[in-house]
């Protein structure tokens, strides 16, 4: 059983209510994609993948296995050496001004954050709004009451309530995550890419932080797209998990009923994937 | 230490002998040179007190062209260097402007005194601009390194939002570089008041044209009392200016509260 089918089974069934906001539709379609800094060395090889919408999938692996990379082509920050990519119908390029407009609904969340550390949380949160505001108005900082009032609904929503003011800087690392997301969220997106966003949190935090994404997804009809180190944490919160290894996929696997199935080859057992799941690491 | 580190340190002390040598700077002459020290010295003993009133007044005109020279200069200078940032703008952009900053910067702002005297006539105006000329040469270059060195990381992040450049540059690169630019601002005031206690030797205004002028007239003694009045001014704004980046820069670069 496909998880699309899993999913009209589960609307039939009202098993799993948090699924309501998953389509048949794919936001992101992969096929055959390679990708090079250097024109020699290929950080991903032939890469096929296809990410239906509202979904969590999660692309685990070791460090240095292109998993970042992936997530740079998927935004358009890196445009691959071979292959195709369509994102929401568009391909993927930066400075292609087209895709500037699918860029401001994408959320990417760096694994190093990319906050401006010198000023407040609100200001942080409120460049998520930028793509809207108009040059004069974002150059003198006035932003619209109606984005003021949605910076801080996302800061209460994730949890740093009363902290708006307070200097990026100043924050802890959970937090940082934390406005980090809310930035995210403040470009009303429908697309969230994060790159190991809990990798260096300790398993409170980084549970509360993965907490906050699904929450945010089924309310805003998100898909995230997440870049994990953690196997279990991923087969925990991702509806599907891809494990790349030296920049290929080497394994696609979803949850199906109670069990987790091989999407790539079909071929491992189940309790070869339970092995892996239980290794935590890749 | 091995044999190659002493080898340079051989050689540069070779050539700090030998060049000496050339442009005949003989240590012996220094020391046959201290009698006289000591007769200047004295004489600077015999200060007169009158003075002091002069001296105050001078001195604040002094501190008035260093502080619109710098703030003019910081107000020409910062949209300069973010012309002049390699990784904001072509290198059609930047490669000229740098030019021109170089040439700036290139000469001292007395010389640049010199050429405003000629311009607009003895007097604070050219000392003023002589600063301004420094002052944009200086901040923007500095400036520009410190965008240079901006973090990626948010630049980044940023970006892949689909912001414009000016959006970038206002929400991003402004902030980034401001503590670098808040330390700058008080090393080129810093500087610049130093810098204008001597461009009255140019006929610049300030308080260098009584200390030169005392001096031409071996009025030591006069001359002192300006001297003196520079040294405090210098002392003071020194302090301050720990006092503020203690308070500004070193907290917020160690992640302490900064209460403003």
């Amino acid at each position: 059983m496909s998880l699309n089918k899993l999913v009209k089974k589960s609307f039939s069934d009202g098993s799993f209510t948090n699924l309501s906001t998953i389509s048949t539709k794919t936001l992101i379609q992969m096929n055959d994609v390679w990708a090079s800094y250097d024109a020699k060395n290929y950080c991903l090889k032939e890469i096929k993948l296809s990410i239906d919408r509202g979904i969590n999938y999660a692309i685990v692996g070791q460090s240095g296995s292109g998993k970042s990379t992936l997530l740079k082509i998927i935004n358009g920050m890196m445009i691959p050496s071979k292959g195709q990519i369509r994102v929401d119908y568009q391909t993927p390029n930066m400075n292609n001004k087209q895709f500037k407009h699918a860029m401001s609904k994408i959320g990417y969340i760096p694994q190093s954050l990319g906050l401006v550390k010198n000023i407040s949380v609100i200001e942080n949160v409120l460049i998520g709004a930028l793509p809207r505001i108009g040059k004069i108005n974002s150059f003198l900082k006035k932003f619209p009451e109606n984005e003021i009032c949605e910076a801080e609904k996302l800061i209460k929503l994730v949890g740093l309530e009363g902290k708006s003011e307070r200097k990026t800087y100043m924050l802890s690392g959970g937090e940082k995550r934390r406005v980090a997301i809310a930035r995210a969220l403040m470009q009303k997106p429908i697309l969230l890419l994060a790159d190991e966003i809990v990798s260096e949190l300790d398993q409170v935090t980084a549970r509360e932080i993965m907490e906050l994404i699904a929450d945010a997804q089924r309310r805003l009809n998100l898909t995230a797209v997440m870049v994990h180190h953690d196997m279990k944490l991923a087969l925990e919160y991702a509806n599907r998990v891809a494990v790349i290894k030296e920049g290929q996929k080497i394994l696609e696997i979803g949850v199906e009923g109670d069990k987790i199935v091989d999407f790539q080859s079909g071929n491992m057992t189940q309790q070869e994937i339970m092995e892996l799941y239980n290794r935590n690491e890749p | 230490m091995n044999p190659k580190n002493n080898l340079i340190i051989a050689l540069v002390c070779a050539g700090v002998i030998a060049m000496s040598y050339h442009i005949d700077a003989n240590p012996a002459e220094f020391v046959k040179g201290v009698p006289n020290l000591s007769i200047v010295l004295k004489e600077m003993t015999e200060v007169e007190p009158d003075l002091f009133g002069i001296a105050f007044w001078s001195m604040l005109e002094t501190i008035e062209m260093a502080f619109i020279g710098t703030v003019v200069g910081i107000v020409i200078a910062l949209p300069l260097s973010m012309l002049a940032a390699r990784n904001l703008n072509s290198k059609f952009i930047y490669v000229p402007l740098r030019g021109i900053l170089a040439a700036a910067r290139t000469f001292p702002s007395i010389l640049w005194a010199i050429l405003f005297v000629i311009m607009v006539g003895l007097g604070p105006f050219a000392g003023i601009l002589a600063i301004i000329m420094y002052t944009v040469g200086f901040i923007a270059k500095l400036q520009y390194e410190s965008i240079e060195a901006v973090d990626s990381d948010p630049v980044e992040a940023v970006r892949s939002i689909g912001v414009s450049k000016s959006q970038l540059i206002r929400h991003v690169i402004i902030p980034e570089s401001a503590p670098h630019l808040l330390s700058q601002i008080l090393y080129m005031f810093d500087y610049n008041v130093r810098q204008t206690s001597i461009l009255g030797l140019v006929g610049a205004g300030g308080i260098g044209f009584y200390i030169i002028n005392y001096i031409k007239f071996f009025e030591y003694g006069k001359a002192a009392v300006f001297m003196l009045v520079v040294l405090i001014t210098v002392l003071i704004i020194d302090f301050v200016s720990v006092k503020i980046r203690d308070k500004y820069i070193v907290k917020a670069q160690k992640g302490m509260e900064v209460k403003v």
